[in-house]
């Protein structure tokens, strides 16, 4: 697909995961072990043809920079493809002026400078497989200027809070984009991912900052929805919005399900990231693991049930951890009891025996904590 | 090239007969271990993380698989400049017939225009089937510190296995005075483990008259070695402790990938220090069913369990359904279990599919079943 460039854009303002986000980009969470939340978006991209990628970043960048390095396992081809890191200016009055035009703004000569007329804009905090390619062609083949995808959820009303919706009029039109109000079941959640022409975008741009400072993407396509033609395609297949701690949560657990995950990891739609060489995992007598994904690395002599277990974590004899999810580096020691739990990076549950959060406000542990 | 001067070859070309089926397609070199790995993972390995920078491998058996899988020197790391992974089959010379390579010693006499090319100040030797970790900088200063003409490293095996190894007989100062290639009734226990350091000025000349002599098996345990004693040159042997082993057969393969259960075993695959580099796949991280019931196993990516996984190694995206069960057995990469298959001291095979009920394998056999084709189950 030489016709189109991508862009991975940060999550905005009304975007807060509490605890993970203090520490990292959402694009930077670990992800059901032994990915990051990025190597979704980027991983399309690649699969879709993409090979001119660039990876806007708001803020805490070290994690995510190390975690993409020169891009080359997502398989971009390394002498005609690219994958740029692009930085905002922090130097900002407030982090509201700090949106995603103003990084635009901020690297304007590097996007004009990319030869291809096209541009897929994605975010870089859901998990989802599209192919692009096709995307584009329906863009192109209906004559539409913007095109955005959506994915229609009939738990709008707890769910999905911090996203968009769109309105869609029978003509597949867009009329409006709106926040998720949480006042209807059923709702066209929008994954902010647009297509349109680079010179369509580059107005777009410039329109919306001599609009106002505070204006993000969302908010000037919402008002070109008046007079441009914006059409939607819906998405099919496993969709997760990654833009509050509970859906971080649910979504990891949701494809502990094999036949979910299924839905998500397709044949023939490899998603890349990068290696970190551990070895297989060890389980030794004793282990006890049951309806869990557990990456490489780890060794495993306690009891692992309904959880989502990082890269070299390791789970003690007489450990237990239930509907957990586990980053990597991680260490339960004898006895522990964890249920219900996040734990960040290299945190060790060593002392307190029973570290039990309620199934229905699951807790969080900090990155290199001890307990 | 610029860390150490020294250059790296390794001998790949082995075609490993006593694997059967497992090498039928395969040179030996290029067989899984260990869940992730291919057995020439390990001496390149060990090459990246003891700062050699280039290393040659000679292939000759089957080598279309091992040949694309060891160019990608990336893997390893073994891709800066003036860096690299050289993949050397016999190839046709202007002034001399194409000729197979005709024994180890050969291998290397016919790329000597290769070495050459990076005028190495020492040649490390190694040989690509065999899986241990070992610092080869620290053998180079210890040949150095030895002012040696070459350094063999030995292992010390048990006296009654002796008689299977090249044993090298020293004396005081560990300088080898004698080298005996599995002698009836051997006079020490240090096992050649076919891993040589040479000056390679020394080795050229000897190469050039080994190549000339119509009597010589070009072999570095025949030939080589033997005249370097005879000549009185200062061979010495370098002790080397650790894990080692020489998967010959599909029963030492089996035991191989039977020792990483051991929750201390001496390999540890698991040390961030020396790690060992393959390839990368993309795959799901290993998934564990709601019926699977997992104890003493070695479990790598991609996996699909939903039975009983009982003192085994998994390799990448094997799967065992729901009421199979695989006890004191080796799954390659893609092998199946379908449902309520029984599978037991058995290796499968890459990609083989063990049929629903099937039974393979037996708990009291002598040897280790290798499973390389396709068990039909019931319908």
């Amino acid at each position: 697909m030489n016709q189109a460039f991508g862009i991975v854009n940060f999550a905005g303002n009304h975007i807060q995961v509490d605890g993970l986000q203090d520490y990292r980009p959402v694009g930077a969470f670990s992800f059901l072990g032994r990915y990051r939340v990025i190597d979704f978006p980027i991983s399309n991209m690649s699969n879709s043809g993409i090979d001119t990628i660039q990876v806007y970043i708001r803020r805490k960048p070290r994690s995510l920079t190390e975690h993409l390095g020169t891009g080359r396992h997502y398989n971009i081809n390394s002498k005609r493809g690219r994958l740029h890191i692009l930085y905002t200016e922090s130097n900002m009055v407030s982090d509201l002026y700090n949106t995603d035009i103003a990084a635009y703004i901020e690297n304007l000569d590097v996007i004009e400078r990319v030869p291809y007329p096209y541009v897929v804009i994605v975010p870089s905090y859901m998990v989802y497989t599209a192919d692009y390619s096709n995307l584009l062609q329906t863009h192109i083949d209906s004559g539409a200027d913007i095109t955005l995808m959506y994915h229609s959820v009939d738990n709008a009303k707890e769910k999905y809070l911090s996203c968009y919706t769109l309105d869609i009029n029978r003509q597949k039109g867009v009329d409006s984009i709106q926040p998720n109000r949480g006042n209807a079941k059923n709702k066209n959640i929008f994954m902010d991912t647009y297509v349109m022409k680079k010179d369509l975008f580059l107005d777009l741009i410039h329109k919306a900052h001599k609009m106002s400072a505070m204006y993000s993407l969302v908010d000037i396509v919402d008002e070109a929805c008046q007079e441009l033609d914006v059409r939607a395609v819906p998405h099919r297949g496993y969709f997760a919005s990654i833009t509050d701690f509970r859906s971080y949560y649910d979504a990891n657990m949701s494809l502990i399900d094999l036949k979910n995950a299924q839905n998500l990891f397709v044949n023939d739609w490899p998603i890349y990231t990068r290696t970190n060489d551990s070895c297989p995992t060890q389980y030794f007598d004793g282990s006890h693991v049951t309806s869990s994904v557990v990456s490489n690395g780890c060794l495993v002599e306690g009891t692992i049930e309904n959880s989502v277990i990082g890269r070299g974590c390791v789970i003690k004899e007489g450990a237990v951890v239930k509907n957990c999810v586990i980053s990597s580096d991680v260490v339960i020691g004898k006895g522990v009891h964890a249920e219900n739990l996040v734990v960040d990076k290299h945190a060790r549950l060593v002392r307190g025996k029973r570290v039990i959060a309620p199934p229905e406000k699951p807790g969080y542990i900090k990155r290199g904590d001890a307990l | 090239m610029k860390q150490n001067n020294m250059l790296a070859m390794i001998l790949a070309g082995g075609r490993g007969t006593r694997l059967h089926e497992l090498t039928k397609k395969m040179a030996k070199p290029a067989v899984s271990y260990g869940g992730k790995y291919r057995i020439i993972d390990f001496p390149l390995s060990n090459c990246a993380n003891s700062g050699i920078d280039v290393v040659g491998v000679l292939t000759q058996y089957e080598s279309i698989q091992l040949n694309s899988y060891v160019a990608a020197g990336r893997r390893w790391g073994l891709d800066a400049k003036n860096s690299g992974v050289y993949v050397l089959p016999p190839r046709e010379k202007a002034d001399a017939n194409l000729d197979v390579y005709r024994g180890t010693a050969d291998a290397i006499s016919q790329n000597i225009d290769f070495i050459d090319s990076f005028s190495p100040e020492y040649l490390l030797i190694l040989s690509g089937d065999h899986i241990y970790k070992m610092n080869y900088a620290k053998m180079l200063a210890y040949h150095k510190e030895h002012n040696a003409d070459a350094t063999i490293a030995v292992i010390e095996v048990p006296m009654r296995e002796a008689s299977r190894f090249g044993i090298m007989n020293t004396d005081e100062t560990s300088r080898i005075v004698e080298f005996e290639e599995k002698p009836e009734k051997p006079k020490s226990n240090l096992a050649s483990m076919g891993i040589y350091i040479f000056e390679w000025k020394l080795l050229r000349k000897m190469l050039m008259t080994d190549m000339k002599d119509p009597d010589s098996s070009h072999d570095f345990g025949k030939d080589i070695i033997p005249a370097l004693i005879d000549d009185g040159k200062n061979v010495f042997a370098y002790k080397y402790k650790g894990y080692w082993k020489d998967v010959g057969t599909i029963d030492s393969l089996w035991e191989a990938n039977m020792d990483l259960l051991d929750k201390n075993n001496e390999l540890d695959l698991n040390d961030p220090t020396w790690k060992i580099y393959t390839e990368d796949v993309t795959t799901l991280p290993h998934y564990v069913g709601p019926k699977a019931d997992i104890n003493r196993a070695f479990i790598t990516q991609g996996c699909v369990i939903d039975g009983e996984v009982k003192n085994s190694v998994l390799f990448t995206e094997s799967k065992v359904a729901e009421g199979a069960r695989v006890i004191d057995s080796v799954l390659m990469p893609g092998a199946v279990v379908e449902e309520g298959a029984v599978v037991q001291r058995a290796l499968v095979a890459d990609g083989i599919r063990i049929g629903k009920n099937a039974v393979v394998g037996s708990a009291d056999s002598e040897h280790i079943e290798l499973v390389a084709k396709r068990v039909k189950g019931e319908e």
